[in-house]
């Protein structure tokens, strides 16, 4: 080859590279946003989906707008494992300082799946003034942590339900079966796990003592236990008439076949994570029918009075190929996203303090409803959709699911599964 | 209470039987200790919902196949892994073991995790006792753990294949001077515990969802109840079986279900300080009384 043949193949080959060179000085960084939950668990798997469902949805419109630049959003997920039993909660905070330090990211999305972790990451998250919004974690000691010591724990939020919301939706329904059917004595089974425990006790001190029932019994089970017999045994042997379930686990749907088999006659009213999706009533080989179950969110199940949510709701089946199958966490994943989106572009900038401020102002009519945030960094749940963020109660009737509370988005009145009756 | 929990104890004791079965047959015929049992379980429950869901194949078919996979699988094992490291305790419990992480570890990676998991009861419905109902899944593991017990009877006393197994479990050498292939009986006995294993997992996971951290449970449930019994005997196993069986269901019913687990480890730790051979074991007698 000679040297002019030479010297054209390089000027050729150096203006092929040029334009790529021009992107990749030229291109917006990506904000990073930090994905540490639980995949192993349905809640924390639809959760990343829905994030990056949202996260799509932002980057296709152009992305986030800070400052007068666009810049896309970037999903980094890990696999924290901590849902998962015997994995220790150093490991979740091992997987939030990976995602800080090693991948970059400005802000941590979902956040742990365990009130545990979650509650200890707080005190990272305030070093690196990374905002954090947590999608699962229930425990109402984060919104304490907030309130008792605002300059330290200002970068938390949570979007989903927590622990004392859910209190009022299962004791309006225990409110409702005492009403209509007359029902007053109750067995609690839950898992051992902060929000669950912390669940079971604020039902008994906030609502069953206050309203006169009797507290049969009440069993804790731990994470992965798959025979509830014995607490079905001493639920019959005490003559409740309602059985409060209050698990995440997988294996905990299995209570409900259970009790079908052993024909305890009382009705199941009550939190059991794989009883939310529509896939539970061919999965549990129809055996469900007349099970109470709460919908942490709407949107997660389709709410025909709030249209956000079905279009929500079919806007994640035409995206995966599947429906939403868990009753917790997909909506707030996908909502948190947007208010990010929001909070950053009010605050011209990436800066945990400025975003955090604009967070506090958020005020978005969402898939779960209108989701504002409280004092304590909660966002607020209540009955009224155009009003607040909300939660709902779903009975399993021939295969599907029937909204039956709160009033104002009820689509069906409680019926009695067939051999139990009122007691008035 | 009581009647239930007579009744629940005694299904409980019979599951545990039917967990234990293949480990103790693999131990007490080729000495290994199969760690990876646990993992060959979970794999045959995953292997049944496949065939069922994916394949859209019978159930009773999903099952043979489940099964056969199994002990295709133990035989894998056995040529593949234990073969290369018999003789040396140690090595055959990390080998087995590593085994099991990595096919349970490989089912979570390949996304086998949620409730959708489960497989169909073998007959539906339920039946009272008393006041007590007990379904008739349950009552199918009554009737597995009694009939396999008696097919291990049968098969180690009266065919040529298992009184093989028996020869070599008693004295190798001698066996071998018979003409017998030690190695061929092992990766047999191998094949028999992880077919066994399959047999209880199309029995029991239908009480329950498969679950890949279910694996250790199993494994942990079947060392416990073959230490307390004694390594290799079948009498051991079925009386450990009933001690830890209705222990753990009383534990459940009249203290807590967080205790169950703890009634297994307790009972491996008292058998090891009393009696390490276990309740009927003749391992390491000679060294005990001394």
């Amino acid at each position: 080859m000679s040297k002019q043949a030479l010297r054209v193949f390089s000027l050729l080959f150096f203006l092929t590279l040029l334009p790529g060179f021009y992107s990749v000085c030229h291109s917006a960084d990506p904000i990073v946003l930090g994905v540490p939950t639980s995949l192993g668990f349905l809640e924390g798997k639809e959760g990343l989906a829905c994030v990056n469902l949202a996260v799509d949805e932002i980057n296709a419109a152009g992305g986030v707008n800070v400052g007068g630049t666009m810049r896309p959003f970037k999903v980094v997920a890990i696999d924290a494992r901590g849902a998962e039993p015997g994995v220790p909660v150093a490991e979740v905070i091992k997987a939030h300082k990976k995602l800080i330090l090693e991948d970059g990211a400005k802000f941590i999305v979902f956040g742990s799946f365990r009130s545990e972790a979650a509650i200890a990451c707080m005190d990272l998250v305030s070093q690196y003034k990374i905002p954090m919004l947590l999608g699962t974690a229930m425990s109402p000691e984060m919104q304490k942590k907030v309130t008792q010591d605002y300059d330290k724990y200002k970068y938390t939020f949570r979007v989903c339900l927590n622990a004392v919301y859910l209190i009022k939706y299962l004791g309006g329904t225990m409110g409702y079966l005492n009403k209509k059917f007359g029902f007053n004595k109750v067995f609690i089974m839950d898992q051992d796990v902060a929000w669950a425990r912390k669940t079971g006790d604020l039902m008994i001190s906030m609502v069953f003592e206050k309203m006169g029932w009797q507290v049969v019994g009440r069993q804790t089970y731990p994470t992965g236990a798959s025979d509830f017999s014995s607490g079905l045994m001493k639920a019959k042997a005490g003559g409740a008439q309602v059985i409060l379930p209050i698990f995440d686990m997988p294996q905990s749907g299995i209570l409900v076949k259970q009790w079908n088999a052993m024909k305890v006659p009382a009705l199941v009213a009550g939190f059991i994570s794989p009883l939310a999706g529509p896939a539970a009533w061919k999965t549990f080989d129809e055996k469900i029918e007349g099970a109470i179950n709460a919908i942490f969110e709407i949107g997660n199940v389709p709410v025909k009075k709030v249209p956000k949510s079905v279009e929500f709701f079919e806007k994640y089946e035409k995206r995966y190929g599947k429906p939403i199958e868990a009753g917790h966490s997909p909506a707030p994943a996908y909502e948190m996203v947007y208010l990010l989106k929001d909070a950053i572009e009010k605050a011209r900038s990436v800066d945990g303090d400025a975003v955090v401020t604009e967070l506090e102002k958020t005020d978005r009519l969402g898939a779960m409803g209108r989701i504002k945030f409280g004092k304590d960094h909660q966002v607020i749940y209540g009955e009224d959709p155009a009003e607040n963020a909300m939660g709902c109660m779903i009975q399993w009737r021939q295969g599907k699911r029937v909204v039956v509370y709160p009033e104002s988005v009820a689509e069906g009145e409680i019926a009695l599964p067939e051999g139990l009756k009122a007691v008035k | 209470m009581l009647l239930g929990t007579l009744i629940y104890g005694f299904v409980n004791s019979c599951l545990l039987a039917l967990l234990a079965m293949g480990f103790n047959l693999t131990f007490g015929i080729s000495g290994v200790a199969n760690f990876s049992y646990g993992a060959i379980y979970i794999f045959s429950g995953f292997a049944a919902w496949i065939f069922l869901n994916s394949a859209g194949l019978p159930y009773a078919l999903c099952v043979i196949m489940a099964i056969g996979l199994s002990a295709t699988l133990g035989v894998l094992i056995y040529h593949v892994v234990i073969k290369r490291v018999k003789g040396l305790a140690l090595s055959e419990v990390m080998a087995t073991f590593g085994l099991g992480l990595a096919i349970m570890e490989l089912f979570r990676y390949f996304d086998f995790v949620g409730f959708k998991y489960t497989l169909p009861n073998l007959i539906e419905g339920s039946v009272a006792i008393g006041d007590v109902y007990i379904d008739y899944q349950r009552i199918a593991v009554i009737l597995a753990a009694i009939a396999l017990t008696g097919f291990i009877y049968v098969f180690t006393h009266y065919t040529r294949t298992g009184l093989a197994f028996r020869a070599i479990a008693q004295d190798e050498r001698t066996a071998l001077t018979f003409g017998m292939d030690s190695d061929h009986i092992a990766a047999l006995s191998m094949g028999f515990g992880s077919a066994l294993a399959a047999a209880a997992a199309v029995v029991v996971l239908p009480l329950g969802t498969i679950a890949v951290e279910g694996g250790y449970d199993v494994l942990l449930n079947a060392l416990a109840v073959c230490i307390v019994g004694g390594l290799g005997s079948t009498v051991g196993i079925l009386v450990a079986s009933v001690l830890i069986g209705y222990a753990q269901t009383i534990t459940a019913n009249y203290l807590e279900p967080h205790w169950m687990m703890l009634v297994s480890l307790i009972a491996i730790a008292i058998v090891l300080c009393i009696k390490p051979s276990g309740i009927f074991g003749h391992q390491k007698e000679l060294e005990e009384r001394i």
